[in-house]
Formats: structure tokens, sequence, C-alpha cells
């Protein structure tokens, strides 16, 4: 039997159980106390809230070892050109204005906007340079995270099926084109659990809106229990509101109040037990109320030295947004906040792409080098996996005013940390940036991977619902890069 | 099964029929392998390969199945095994059809493999059949004959009979009917967004008579509240907004008239038909409402064409970029496609946008359809009706001095303001030498760079300075009398108390609607295809039309399309409010049934499509779609249909592991879903209780007051009412400005209001339960509540125990909750500090400040209780 593959949280259904059975007899205590830091039962109990057959949240042993054991997933919403950042294209290039060659056909290709065969090649106006001692090849729109080419892990073989933006995000964010099934957040969640009692364990921020394009989906738990869905913090203004507690109600009178108010909800569950939100709203009241005095320090930059806010862009006005976006998530890192989901919005250059991009890398690129460095000089980069990626690349050829379309046949991301030998590029494309066709790599791949390296099997990390296991991979994932990644380039 | 060939007569045709070639045309030998073959055809090929022309194929006629597509034959009469459609189908070979589906089924491929050895004979009768439009949601409802299950009597409705046939079907058997006590807390919740009373529900459980739950329903059918509560749905379907959005979110002062006429029209049980047709076209189909009479009321039938056209308010609060205002043509491509979109999603349930860039594979709508669709709207533009008769306009004028008054007391104010400042510039200049001051006062464009390094301390000086703090005392003075002025001239202006039909205290503007209207026939800006739907990028002009993949049979001849001319919105409308549509009804039941029992039978509500799900009770589906037109397309009869029915009263805490694993998401609704309240009923919900819920009708947004953390910098968007009682209005009525959403609200899922939303997320997260315990609104509606309680029980603890489980929970408390919570108010009126409780509400002054305070938390305790946000 897999061990991994399980009603896991059915089990918490049994917690009353559980807790009768438990030595000391605290069948008779309000079973609230478990999950309360404030408990004189302390060290017994966060014992217990640390078994993970009690809560769904408590930190769970990997499948096998692995460096990795938080995620910053980058996610550049639109989906950027490979062309103009990553994947290098001379010939490209050369043949720039001129039609398709033959030996390139897209018959089976589709695009969103525009046919390949009536289109010219565009090549990139953004120059590349060589970085590092690996001498990674990477364009301007990059140079800030250039510094640390070393560090990185380009794959250049990117590809999936779907070229409209609403099933791709889906797909690059949830492993399926439809509306509906766990995000890679609430995955990782469920396989991993939290290390931070006191913060949400997979929190989300936008530098645009959560709705439309990217929306609630992407960060949602799906089939899973509901516990599993991110939360999203606004980078701007009072950041997670409400934090402070009335005048009139300390946190001891609150205490004593969220004791009665949980007793009264888990009486009210019992007779509901196979409803994950309520479960998910009992213990959301317990890490709200640990919140209070977690998330104000969390959101507090004001008292990070001024290189650091410098590192992040924070003195730029362009990259200010994203900057605190970056420093925020170091300081969820640093607090043991599993999986932080962040999104670039705007990367649909169907218009005049290489002004686009400029855009949103004088907004990114500083922070996403901030954070990269950041995450570095603390040693918090070897257990933490950093991946950047957008939902497919951009055509070759052109659309329009010197715009590209929208291409997943061959696209390119890359990663660091969680011990990735960086320095290195995995898989490429054809001359002309069209087809992933060495190495390929699909967005099952790319989530078996990170799964990998954070000591999950993806075939074993499953759920079940409507009649099967279901993974995060589906049925694919067998391009598993974790071993390369991890060897010296 | 008339449906199906049973295999073994297809076996026996595979005997009798010798493979024989030939271009045969219906043979009389074998009419059932041709007609059973157009069937799988049908089922499998034709929903891309028929009207779409997927690959240049049109596999609907043996002809054109004959020619083939781009890719060459498909067919070879007399030889399967080398057709390439067949081998297809049977994923021999690099094709695979249909795409990413496994092969067709052994009974299908026989039937193809036989029909096409046997020479492709055609029925001509079932070829007629089959020009049908290929996808299910495109043919009009048949009205399928009722399951015979009907004599269980779990069976008390139609509705019932198709739910338990398909629950059979399924192997699944229905739940337990709820408790009276949870469904009349449903009912209500559901029907009019606030719970029942006490009286009210102790009157329900003491209704012995048969008729109790149906009389229940009927009455709240009648309650104004009802519109209030269901009109919210639509709005999140039109995506209602009381701003714009981007970065300007400028203000639409009189989008609140469109969400007073919905609720209004809901209260009314308006036809849906009408309903739509006034929102599409309620301008073009009563056009007698373009002058008001010259009279100082307006007759009834004038007002009820008002109305009608302020329906079409619907095309005037869309997400609207000001910054684009300088390319006319992107702001006007922009607001046609969100038009034409919302349009789409809203009534016709598919969603039509995908094809603004280009023809996409699964979608029937073609990128001519897109714009031809647009086309439609082609010659309308918003216009600012007024609401006010030519007489009353001109009596409103009799006062306008008093408005140029105010206008002058303005610029005095402003006048003075600028003296100030020149003062406080000349006083500062002499803190600086004569380079910097001489510098600065240089024509910006003409300093060199050294003296725009000289002029910046001085400017910075000047910008520092705060008007306010560098008055003289006789500034002062005169600054009062000034503001004073301002404020005089402001009240001397007369409120516009307006006709019969508005509701309105205005100043400075006149009530007005924002509605749709027309561009002179001369000016009229044309609507072109667009190359990958890039505005400056023109292909042909459009020519207005209905969607011909839809149209294609409920518009054969095309005479609602020839018809339009320049009154285009009123043959879409005509033409969506045909009672054999396709999709209007069917999209509209789908709807309401989603709102009432939690997910629809195609839960992709604003998509019909192929991109869309398929339904799960398709035949239910198509009776209730033709039933709401059999019954005047009326609403109040579709929620009583459905709130009557056995299926709507089912247990949702029934818990069968079995129907679990068969059916987790209860598609085949094996019991009833549980709901959490939306957050304008959770809002409405928590005033009930304490109290305070203000039930005043319609009228300009309220806006409640809100912490500063809370407005931040949009404070100034947030302008509070000032009439305290009016504060506390139900959750519809809550300003809804795109960029700035009600805190609450915005916690607990409410809509973005970019483009429609069919079915509003529902998350689980901690800041949901931060706004209950911290938020200041919380708070003082507990206090509102203790002493709601108080009022009416005195200082008797079990008396507010009773009453609250009764307000907040609508049951009373058992007896071990009892105890516990006189327990909670004994021990949290000994342990509170009492020395912060300072600000306690009226009517808790009556009893001892620690038993109020106590009161108090037990009250906000109740509001985060699971049960008082979810319904079983």
């Amino acid at each position: 039997m897999n061990p991994f593959c399980c009603h896991r949280y059915a089990k918490v259904n049994s917690r009353r159980e559980f807790l009768s059975k438990w030595a000391f007899g605290f069948g008779t205590l309000p079973v609230i106390h478990l999950l309360s830091r404030e408990s004189l039962l302390e060290t017994v109990f966060a014992e217990a809230a640390r078994d993970s057959a009690v809560n769904p949240l408590a930190p769970k042993a990997p499948h096998f070892p692995a460096q990795g054991k938080n995620v910053v997933f980058i996610y550049l919403q639109g989906g950027a050109s490979h062309v103009d950042t990553l994947d290098p294209k001379p010939v490209l290039s050369r043949f720039d204005g001129q039609g398709l060659p033959d030996s390139f056909t897209s018959g089976d290709l589709n695009f969103s906007n525009i046919a390949a065969e009536e289109s010219k090649l565009m090549g990139s106006e953004i120059p590349f340079r060589q970085y590092g001692k690996s001498g990674l090849e990477l364009s301007d729109i990059l140079k800030n995270v250039a510094e640390y080419a070393d560090d990185l892990a380009v794959i250049r073989s990117c590809y999936h099926e779907s070229f409209v933006h609403g099933p791709a995000a889906n797909y690059l964010c949830t492993g399926s084109i439809l509306t509906g099934h766990p995000s890679v957040g609430a995955w990782v969640l469920y396989g991993l659990g939290s290390e931070n009692d006191n913060l949400p364990a997979f929190m989300a921020m936008t530098d645009g809106s959560l709705s439309g394009r990217t929306n609630k989906n992407h960060i949602g738990p799906g089939f899973l229990p509901a516990i599993y869905q991110g939360t999203q913090l606004k980078p701007e203004g009072t950041l997670i509101k409400d934090l402070n507690l009335p005048r009139e109600i300390q946190l001891d009178d609150q205490r004593a109040l969220l004791d009665w108010i949980q007793k009264s909800n888990e009486r009210h569950r019992e007779s509901r037990p196979d409803d994950t939100r309520l479960a998910a709203r009992i213990a959301n009241y317990e890490l709200a109320f640990r919140m209070q005095t977690a998330a104000p320090e969390l959101v507090d930059i004001s008292k990070e030295p001024e290189y650091i806010r410098q590192m992040y862009g924070l003195d730029d006005e362009k990259s200010q947004k994203f900057g605190r976006m970056c420093l925020l998530t170091r300081r969820m890192v640093e607090r043991g906040v599993r999986f932080v989901h962040l999104i670039s919005t705007d990367w649909d250059g169907h218009e005049q792409c290489v002004e686009n991009h400029w855009e949103n890398s004088r907004k990114t690129d500083k922070p996403i080098a901030g954070l990269l460095g950041d995450l570095k000089q603390r040693g918090l980069l070897e257990s933490t996996l950093v991946v950047c990626i957008g939902e497919f690349g951009r055509t070759p050829f052109v659309q329009g005013n010197r715009g590209r379309d929208h291409h997943p046949y061959g696209f390119s991301c890359w990663l660091a940390g969680a011990g990735i030998q960086g320095g290195k590029v995995i898989g490429a494309t054809d001359e002309l940036g069209m087809r992933a066709i060495e190495d390929k790599v699909h967005v099952h791949d790319l989530h078996a991977t990170m799964l990998s390296l954070l000591g999950l099997d993806h075939k074993g990390h499953t759920f079940f619902f409507q009649g099967r296991d279901r993974r995060l991979t589906d049925v694919g994932g067998d391009n598993d890069l974790s071993k390369r990644l991890l060897q010296a380039s | 099964m008339p449906d199906r060939v049973p295999l073994i007569i297809i076996l026996l045709f595979s005997l009798l029929l010798p493979a024989v070639a030939g271009t045969s045309e219906a043979s009389e030998a074998d009419p059932w392998l041709a007609k059973a073959a157009l069937k799988v055809l049908d089922r499998n090929c034709l929903a891309c390969h028929g009207a779409i022309l997927q690959s240049g194929l049109d596999m609907r006629q043996r002809d054109t199945l004959l020619r083939g597509g781009e890719g060459g034959p498909v067919l070879i009469p007399g030889n399967a095994g080398e057709s390439r459609m067949f081998m297809a189908a049977a994923h021999v070979g690099e094709l695979k059809m249909p795409p990413n589906e496994p092969p067709l089924s052994e009974v299908d491929l026989e039937v193809l493999r036989n029909w096409i050895n046997a020479g492709a004979p055609w029925d001509v009768a079932g070829a007629a059949k089959t020009s049908e439009p290929s996808w299910w949601s495109f043919r009009k409802p048949q009205r399928p004959d009722l399951p015979k299950n009907s004599t269980d009597s779990w069976v008390q409705t139609p509705i019932d009979a198709f739910v338990l046939a398909r629950l059979e079907e399924k192997g699944l058997k229905p739940a337990p009917r709820a408790d009276r006590q949870t469904l009349i807390r449903r009912a209500y919740f559901d029907l009019i967004g606030l719970p029942p009373t006490p009286e009210q529900v102790e009157g329900f459980l003491l209704d012995s008579s048969p008729d109790a739950y149906e009389r229940r329903i009927a009455e709240l059918l009648d309650s104004p509240r009802y519109g209030e509560r269901w009109a919210r749905h639509w709005l999140d379907v039109v995506r209602y907004a009381d701003s714009s959005g981007y970065e300007s979110d400028h203000y639409y002062p009189n989008a609140w008239r469109y969400r007073d006429y919905v609720i209004k029209s809901f209260n009314d049980d308006k036809p849906y038909d009408r309903f739509l047709q006034e929102q599409i076209a309620g301008d073009e189909l009563w056009p007698d409402r373009f002058e008001l009479p010259d009279s100082r009321t307006i007759p009834l039938k004038k007002m009820e064409y008002l109305e009608a056209r302020v329906g079409t308010g619907l095309y005037t609060f869309g997400p609207e970029a000001l910054e684009s205002r300088q390319y006319a043509e992107q702001l006007r491509a922009e607001e046609l496609m969100d038009w034409a979109d919302t349009t789409g999603a809203a009534f016709l349930g598919l969603t039509v946008g995908c094809a603004r860039c280009h023809n996409h594979k699964f979608d029937p709508i073609t990128q001519r359809d897109y714009y031809s669709f647009q086309a439609i709207f082609e010659n309308s533009r918003q216009v600012e009706m007024s609401l006010m008769s030519p007489i009353q306009e001109v009596s409103r004028n009799i006062d306008y001095p008093a408005v140029v008054a105010v206008e002058e007391a303005r610029l005095a104010y402003r006048l003075f303001e600028k003296k100030v400042k020149e003062r406080v510039e000349e006083e500062k200049k002499k803190e600086f030498s004569p380079e910097v001051v001489a510098a600065y006062e240089m024509d910006k464009d003409e300093r060199s760079s050294e003296q725009e390094e000289l002029a910046k301390p001085l400017g910075e000086a000047i910008r520092l300075v705060k008007l306010d703090e560098a008055l003289t005392e006789p500034e002062r003075e005169q600054e009062q009398e000034l503001l004073n002025r301002v404020a005089r001239a402001v009240l001397k202006v007369s409120e516009i108390e307006g006709s019969n039909l508005v509701r309105y205290a205005g100043l400075l503007e006149l009530p007005r609607a924002s509605v749709l209207g027309h561009f002179e026939p001369e000016i009229v800006p044309p609507v072109h295809v667009l190359n990958r739907g890039q505005f400056a990028e023109k292909k042909e002009r459009a020519t207005p039309d209905l969607p011909r993949a839809v149209s294609q049979t409920t518009d054969p001849g095309g005479i609602f399309s020839a018809a339009m001319g320049s009154r285009r919105r009123k043959q879409l409308a005509l033409w969506l409010s045909r009672p054999d549509h396709p999709l209007t009804a069917r999209v509209m039941v789908n709807r309401i049934w989603q709102w009432h029992f939690g997910q629809g039978f195609v839960r992709t509500p604003n998509d019909f499509g192929r991109q869309g799900e398929a339904p799960s009770h398709p035949q239910l589906m198509d009776w209730l779609a033709t039933e709401f037109v059999a019954r005047g397309w009326s609403m109040k009869s579709m929620h009583w249909l459905m709130m009557t029915s056995s299926a709507y009263q089912m247990s949702s805490l029934h818990s069968d592991p079995e129907a679990r694993l068969l059916d987790p998401d209860n598609r085949f609704l094996w019991r009833m879903n549980r709901s959490r309240l939306e957050a304008e009923a959770l809002w409405d919900a928590m005033l009930s209780a304490a109290g305070t819920l203000n039930l005043k009708m319609y009228g300009r947004p309220a806006v409640p007051p809100l912490s500063e953390e809370e407005t931040g910098a949009q404070a100034a968007r947030w302008p509070v009412v000032a009439v305290a009682e009016d504060q506390y209005r139900r959750g519809i009525y809550i300003l809804a400005q795109r960029n700035f959403t009600f805190p609450m609200f915005e916690a607990f899922d409410n809509p973005q209001s970019a483009v429609s939303c069919p079915r509003r997320d529902v998350t689980t997260v901690a800041p949901q339960a931060l706004w209950f315990l911290n938020n200041r609104i919380a708070l003082q509606q507990a206090g509102a509540f203790a002493a709601r309680l108080v009022s009416k029980n005195g200082e008797n603890p079990e008396g507010w125990v009773d009453d609250a489980w009764r307000l907040a929970l609508h049951r009373p408390p058992s007896n071990q909750e009892k105890k516990e919570a006189l327990e909670l108010l004994a021990t949290r009126a000994r342990r509170l500090k009492k020395d912060r409780w300072t600000e306690l509400p009226d009517g808790l002054e009556t009893i001892p400040l620690r038993k109020a305070a106590a009161l108090t938390e037990l009250c906000l305790a109740l509001f985060n209780l699971n049960e008082f946000l979810y319904i079983d």
C-alpha cells in the first residue's frame, strides 16, 4: 500500500477519539486547546498538533530526503517571450523578416491570433550576453537576475498544448487546463504541511488583481481539503487588515472567547464531518489568532536596512511594488511559509513585445535579483526552490506591430535554489525557437521536478477523488529533471 | 432503445451485405444501418465537422462527406479499412478522432465499418434531422416526458421525478427531508437573503397545516426583500459596479438606478423575456418615452417605458479606462467589446469574446460572427436621460441664481487662497539669497541646470508650507467668513424633489439615468472586423447579424437580421426572447437552479458552448426551460417549482459514504448542498441579529463608516452617509467601486465586476476570521445585539441566551449550549477588563458594565460561529 495516497485528512475526524485514547485522558478537555499555543499543556499538545493524523497542516516528512523546503513560484502572467529572455536564437535574427522556412511547417500548431505561415520571423531586439563562470546566456531583460547566472538552471524546452491564457494558466498553476483542480501550492502544502503555525503556509501576492486571467483558482484548494488554499495579501496599504484587536478585547480575552467559539464549532461539525470547509474555518480561526502576533512583525519592513531595500529596488518607483512583494517573500521564507506564489502581470506582448518586456523588466528584474541575492546571503536559497515561468512563451514570428503571439510549443523557464547546481541549460528548441526538440519538458514534468526537489514523489503524492487517485501531474511527469538539476554542471 | 441499433442487427447486416464498392444513394435494403451510422456521426463528428467545418470537412451530407476536407478524401465507400474517417475513429494510424478522446465504442465502430463497407448509403430523412445544429445547446429544448418513477412518494413535483431518475441511474438514493427548523432558515436566506425572525420560525414550527411550507414560500415571494436578494445575483452576472475600475476608477453617479430597476423587476416578477428585452433594447422597443410630457406628473404608461429604458443602463457601468480616452477609437472598441461580451455571457450564455481575435477551433462563434454581433451595437451610445419633464427642469431654473451664487462664493474663497499663497511665498523668498530667488522666479524652461539646483530648496520650502498653519489671525477670520459664505450658498440651493418617479435629493445636478441611445445616423462610427482584435487593424466593415451558429435554426430565413436597420438591438432582443430560443430559457433556469441548489446543471453558467460543461440533468433542464416559457417566463414560478420539490427540501447533513465515493461533488443531488452566506447576505444576517438593519429601499449607494486603516488613501472616495440610521442598510445598497471594495465583502469573495461573474468563489481563509474577530463594525454590531437582548429581557441572562440563539442561529439553544453560554457570561464578566469598555451602545447602561461587556462578547462570539454563516 502506498503510504502517501491517502485519506490522511479523514483521520482528522477522529480527533476526539484520538484524544480520548491519549494517556492523560484529555477527551474531556476542550479539544481546541490542541492548537492553542497559550495552553498550559503546550508541550504535550504541541506534540499532538505536529501529528499529521490530527492537524492537516502539521509538518510532514517528505517521501525522500530533499534540500528544498520552501517554494517561491514567480508567475509571469501573460507569457514572457523566450526568444527575448532565456533562449538566444541567432539564426532567428539572421532570418528576421523572412517567412517561415518550409522545414519548419507549423501545420499542427495553433496560435491564438495568427497563422504562422502568413507571418514573418522576428529576431530579438534585445542583446544576449554570457554571464558568470558558466557563461550562461541571458538577455538584458534579466540583467540583474543575470548576476546569479551560476545559480540558475534554465530550461529551454518547456511545452504544453494550450495556447489560450485561461487554460494555459490553469495548466501551469494547477496541472489541469480545467478550473477546479488543486494549485501547485495546495499540493505542496498537502504534502509537507506548514512549518509556521502562526502564518498562512501558502500566500499569494500579485501586482495586479486576482480576478480574470489571474484568479483564485490558481491558488485554490481544488478538490483537496479547503485548508490547503492560498491566502492572498495585497502588497499595498495595510497588507493584512484587522490584525489589531479592538481596544476592549485583549489577547487573553479573545483566547477565552475563541475557546468557546471553537468548542461550539466542533460540536457543529460533528454532525457534518465530511465538509472540509468547516474544519478549515476552525483551523483558520486558530491561525488568525496567532497571526495577530506574528503577521505585524512579518509585514513590517520598516526595519529593513537601506541596502536591503535597494537590493529589491524599493528606491525606484517602477520596481517598488514588485520589490515590496519580493522583500515580503524573503521574510515569509525566513519564517517558514511553505509556498509563496508571486504574480507579475501583463507580459502579454501582442503589440510591441520588446517595449512590454522592458517595462516588465523595470518592474521585476531588480526585485527578483534582490530576492535571489538576499536568500543566498542568508543561506536560505539552499532550501528554497525558486521557479520563474509564464503560462507560455511567445512566437518567434511577428504579430501586428512588433508583437508576439502566445506560444506553448517551446518556451523557457528558470529554477534556482533547493540544491540546484546552477549555470546550466537543459533542453533546447529548434534554431528558430519554434518547438522544444531536445529533452522536452512538459508542464507535468516541471511539476514533477518541483515536487521531487521537495522530496515528494509525484506519482505517490495523490488524493483520492472521483474514483481515482489524483495527481498534480495527472498521467505525465515522467521527465523528472531533479537529479540532473542537482548534479554539478 | 430507439437510439441504439442492437449489435446483433449490425452483425447480421455485416453478414448479409457483401463489401460492395459503389456510391449508392439511400438504399431500400438497409435503412437501419444508414440511420445508425448517421447517429454515430452526429454524436461523434458533427460537433466539429458540421456547421463549423473543421479542416474544411462537412460530414452532414453525403456529397460533402465524399468530397472530404483539407486533408483529402475521408470516405471510400465499400472500404472501411482504407477510409480515413474510420481509421481515425478507430485510432488506427496517426490521425485520431475525436481529438484527445478515446476511440469510438466497439458498437459505434461496428456500425461505421459495416455502413462504409455497405457503400455508405444515406438516410435522407435522418440526414435532414442532423442538419439541426450539432451542439446540444444550439438545438431547441424538447420537452421530455416525465420519467416513470413518479409512484415513489418522494416524487412531489416533476423536478423530483427527473432528479430521482438520474439518482437511480447512478445507483444513488435521495437524502431524507431536512427538519423544519433547517428548512425555514434555508428558505428565508435563499429567497430573501435574510433570516426568519424568532416569531416566524416559531409560527412555522407550530403550523401543522399540510401547506405550511408552501405558504411560507408564497409569502416570501411577495416580500420586497426578495427582489433585493435576487437582484444581487443578477448584478453579479451583469458585472454591476458604481465606478469604472482601471486607474481613474471614476464614479458612475447613476449606476444605482439600474440596480433599483433590477430590484423592482424581480419584485414585480417581470417576465424574463420582458426583462431581457428592456435591458437590451428598452429604448428601441418602447420609444414612446423620448419626450416626457410637459406636466409635473408622468402618466403611468410613460413611467413603464421610462423604467424599461433604465434597463439599458446595463451598458453604462462596464469597466472603462479613462486614460485611453486619447484614443477615442480604442475606447469605443473596448466599450463594444464589453457590450458584446456581457450580452453574450449574460443572456446567451456563451463566451463570445474568444472570437475577437480569430476563429477558435472549438468555438462555434466565428470572428465574423463576433464582429457582426458587435455591429448590433454599432449605432448605440450611452446617453444621459433626464428624469424630469421639461417643465420640471424649467422650474428648477427659477432657482438657478442660487447655483451661480455658490460658484461665486467658491471663487471668492479661491482668490483668498491665492493671495495667502503669494504672501507666504514672498516671505519664504526673504529667507533665501537673491540668486536663489532669481533662479526660482525664472521660467522653468529657461533655467540652466545650476539654476535648477539653486531654485530647488526654495521651491521645496514653499511646497512644504501648510496653508492652514500659515494663516495670520485676521486671515483666519476672513477665511472663516468666506467658508461660511460657501456653506450658506450651498444650503440655499433648492433640493430637487423630482416627480412621482424620481426619488432624489440633488444639489447641483439634475436627476438623470445613464442609458443607451443612438448616434445621429451621419456620425455612426462603423464597426470593422479587427485583425487580431487590434482596434487599429481594421478589416472589412462588419454587417450587423445574429451569431449564425445559434441563429441558423431560430432565424433560418434571416428575418431578424434583415429587419435590423437602425433598430438593431430590438431585433436581437426579440430574437433572444423567442419562446423556442435554444439558449435563453435554458441559460436562465440553469442560473436560477444554481442560486437555489449551489451548482447549476451546467457548472459553467456563462458558457453553454463547446468549452462549457455538459449538463448533469439535461432532461430536467429542458423540462424546466420549456416550463419557464410556458409559465410566461415567470421567475417566481421557477422559484416555486424548485423550492417546493422534495429535492430542494433534502437534508444537507445526510452522510452516505457510498454516495460520497460515487458522486463526491454531489452532481446528481443525493443531498442538499450546504451553502456559505455570500458577503452581502452575511452582512445582512449580522445586522438582522443586531436589530440595526435599516430596510429602506432604493437610492444612492449606502456608505457605512470605515476605519482609517480600511479606507487608507481612498478616504475621499468613501463619502460616509450622514444619517446614522441610513448607514446600515442591506448589502446590495453598499457602494460598489471597482477599485475599492467594501472590506468585509472583499474578504468574503464578492465579485470584482471586471467581467460577468456567473458563480462566486467561496474561499475559507484566515483574513475572514480576522474581520469577524477584530473589525470595529463587528464589535459595534455585537454591542447593538447585546442592547437588543437587554431591552427585551432586562437583566436576565437566561432570557438573553434564549433570544440570542433565536436571533443569530434561528433556533433555541440546547441545554448544554445554554449552560455553556451562561458560564461564559459569568466568567467573562469576572475577568474582562472593565476599564477598556468605554463606548457601550445605548441601552446597555441599564445593566452593570461587566455584564454588558460580557454579553457583548458573547454576541460577538455568535457572529463567529460556523453555524452563523453556513446554511444547511
